[in-house]
């Protein structure tokens, strides 16, 4: 317990503590000369390696599951059946390349929704100019009509 | 203009499931046996791991050789070519928290790796 490796392991838990979103202490695009090797891992880590960083308790409650999440759930999975990504693919984009803030921030099925329609845009399935138009497109069809 | 390579997971999946399907493509058999002592390598985590890092520099012992499959640092960008085994290895959280409780010091904690992140104690 006392090796370099886990000093550095539990500094590095701290100092991932003092990033949390939605404010990031340190400011923004740092010189190089401001950047320590710890920080540079604390911010390039794996948001989802939540293991261990200092947090308050969360109280367990039981949610009922939404269709819209549902939804999402079996979106991803037949994504998965046609051969478009594999589960780990999956949990990269939707825990991982979406950074710490989206990670913490978003709804649960709101990454798995995020991460259908990035893989789709990444693999050439649509564009991500036919994606917005029709983001927008059923956006106007839920705002009143004027 | 799909290009999507069909005969991925989702075909050797089929009928088999995964991490089923990979049984018997690891490059040999495993480095370790139930029981042994390993230590958790501290490599770069960029862009993808699934290693936690409240493990790294702890030792542990093995607890189940569990089966085989691509690391999910290579599987997460679809990379599948080459297979590892997986441990499920047990720690004592003591040795994992400085902070936890002498009078749980027979509380243990059990996590899985692949080989790669593995080395002898």
């Amino acid at each position: 317990m006392s090796s370099t490796t886990r000093q550095q392991v539990l500094r590095h838990l701290a100092l991932v503590a003092d990033l949390q979103p939605p404010v990031q202490k340190t400011g923004k695009a740092p010189y190089p000369t401001d950047m320590t090797h710890d920080l540079f891992r604390a911010f390039t880590r794996s948001p989802h390696d939540v293991g261990g960083e200092f947090d308050v308790p969360v109280e367990w409650t039981e949610e009922e599951g939404e269709a819209w999440g549902y939804r999402a759930y079996v979106t991803t999975e037949c994504l998965a059946w046609r051969g478009v990504w594999c589960a780990e693919e999956r949990r990269r984009m939707q825990n991982v390349d979406l950074g710490t803030s989206q990670y913490l921030g978003l709804p649960y099925y709101g990454r798995w929704l995020l991460a259908a329609a990035r893989i789709m845009v990444e693999r050439g399935d649509c564009s991500l100019g036919e994606l917005i138009n029709k983001f927008d497109e059923v956006k106007k069809r839920h705002e009143p009509a004027r | 203009m799909s290009q999507h390579d069909r005969t991925h997971h989702a075909k050797i999946a089929t009928g088999k499931g995964d991490p089923q399907c990979f049984k018997g493509t690891a490059d040999g058999p495993p480095k370790f046996k139930v029981g042994d002592r390993v230590r958790i390598k501290h490599l770069p985590d960029i862009f993808y791991t699934r290693c936690q890092v409240y493990t790294r520099g702890a030792v542990g012992e093995v607890a189940v050789v569990t089966h085989e499959s691509p690391a999910p640092e290579d599987e997460s960008f679809g990379h599948v070519d080459h297979s590892e085994w997986f441990y499920i290895v047990r720690f004592k959280q003591r040795d994992l928290w400085p902070e936890y409780p002498e009078a749980f010091a027979n509380d243990t904690l059990q996590t899985e790796f692949s080989e790669r992140w593995l080395e002898a104690a």
